[in-house]
């Protein structure tokens, strides 16, 4: 009896570790729970200065809001020769797909470097090296590394830097909205859940057609200036 | 008597020591997912398994110095067989092969805690739990925890993604060959022990 009563201990407290460990036996990594964290609570992002392709500097919750449309944002450094490189082509190919479904004036693409290294200048030949469309894809540094810190905290994102210069980062498809929220966290073979994502997002925000707070404008890159 | 008040100064003396690394050289060790898995933890189990046995020896010393033979003084009779400590440790054991433990031990101080706290207390439940527990029951534990170890071991050398994000994609190649390793020294390691026993039972 004794026995019985201390192995259903036991069980208890080891299968209770793995429970609190896994989040109750819902995932195995820390980027699978991060991606069920913001899909239950949204985050809001902190306030950073960034810097586009074109040597501007603004705050980056003040160009999404300004901006209006629905952001899928992710995280490169124009040295790598690995990861950021496939990012890239999916990227594009989340470009072609925007463009041919007309979508261009509410969905954008945004990438950001947390690379200290890059500056406008290489944002720019990054750009021009994906094929980007400047009103579809925007790439941005930041400004400030402390700001840069506080604001890849808030979307989990881990850079550990490895051999030769490199980065390793763990690499997905986030839906940013205008209101500075990351709202979802999509795997980066699931290019085209990310783009349904961002509309269905447009769907519950305007069951009715075209929103009043976007404005369609070819001209809205990066529109904050200082 | 004297081989028994040395034995636990060596136990206790092992003990601190595989803390003190543990602890000391914290930062070292979870720098690689590697020396996090296959270093830190096992160190962590070792200071409690080693602080028991220092205590069981202790105990055992000072029982025998008052005229009593050193059967075991504190019974432990909740631990029957040794199966509820064993099957906690290898419960505890399989927590500690998910890669998500392995991050938030690095930024969840409660993670942190039930590593620091936990798989010392696991160390030392194992200890008591083997002296208790006969081979079938050891060979049965040993063998679920070396073939859990060579499989999520095969796994994380298998995975073309990264697992941990606080760690790089080479490391976890190695935390995995590390994990096959381990899943053969161990098994090798008890056969060596228990050759003694097992030649003399052969002999019989």
């Amino acid at each position: 009896m004794r026995l019985v009563l201390a192995l259903v201990l036991a069980l208890a407290a080891g299968l209770g570790s793995l429970y609190a460990v896994t989040s109750g036996f819902t995932v195995l990594t820390a980027e699978g729970a991060r991606r069920q964290s913001v899909a239950a609570h949204p985050r809001v992002l902190p306030d950073a200065r960034v810097v586009d392709s074109a040597g501007h500097a603004f705050p980056l919750d003040v160009d999404l809001r300004r901006d209006g449309r629905v952001a899928i944002v992710n995280f490169f450094y124009t040295r790598c020769v690995a990861l950021c490189l496939a990012q890239g082509a999916l990227t594009d190919r989340l470009q072609q797909a925007i463009t041919a479904e007309g979508l261009q004036h509410r969905i954008r693409l945004i990438s950001i470097s947390f690379d200290p290294r890059d500056k406008a200048p290489d944002l720019a030949r990054y750009a021009r090296r994906m094929g980007a469309d400047p009103d579809t894809w925007q790439f941005l540094s930041f400004a400030d590394p402390v700001q840069a810190q506080a604001v890849l905290k808030a979307f989990g994102i881990l850079v550990v830097p490895a051999p030769l210069g490199e980065f390793e980062h763990n690499a997905a498809f986030h839906l940013v909205t205008p209101d500075g929220r990351l709202a979802r966290v999509l795997d980066l073979d699931q290019a085209g859940r990310a783009l349904e994502a961002a509309k269905q997002w447009l769907a519950l925000r305007s069951p009715g057609g075209t929103p009043t707070s976007i404005r369609p404008q070819a001209s809205s890159v990066g529109v904050p200036r200082s | 008597m004297m081989n028994v008040a040395r034995g636990w100064k060596f136990s206790l003396l092992a003990a601190v020591v595989a803390l003190g690394l543990a602890l000391g050289l914290r930062h070292a060790l979870t720098a690689l997912m590697s020396l996090h898995m296959l270093v830190q933890i096992p160190l962590l189990v070792l200071a409690g398994l080693f602080a028991e046995q220092a205590w069981h020896r202790f105990h055992a010393g000072a029982a025998s110095a008052v005229g009593r033979f050193a059967a075991p003084s504190v019974r432990w009779s909740w631990n029957a067989h040794g199966l509820p400590g064993l099957l906690l440790v290898s419960l505890i054991g399989a927590c500690w092969m998910i890669p998500k433990a392995l991050d938030d031990a690095l930024v969840d101080w409660r993670v942190a805690a039930f590593k620091y706290l936990g798989l010392p207390v696991c160390g030392w439940v194992l200890r008591a739990s083997l002296r208790e527990s006969n081979v079938v029951v050891k060979l049965f534990f040993l063998g679920n925890f070396c073939w859990m170890s060579a499989i999520v071991g095969i796994e994380y050398m298998s995975e073309p993604i990264r697992l941990c994000n606080a760690y790089l994609q080479d490391d976890q190649d190695w935390s995995g060959r590390g994990l096959i390793a381990l899943a053969i020294i161990l098994p090798s390691c008890w056969l060596l022990a228990e050759l003694k026993p097992i030649w003399r039972f052969l002999n019989r």
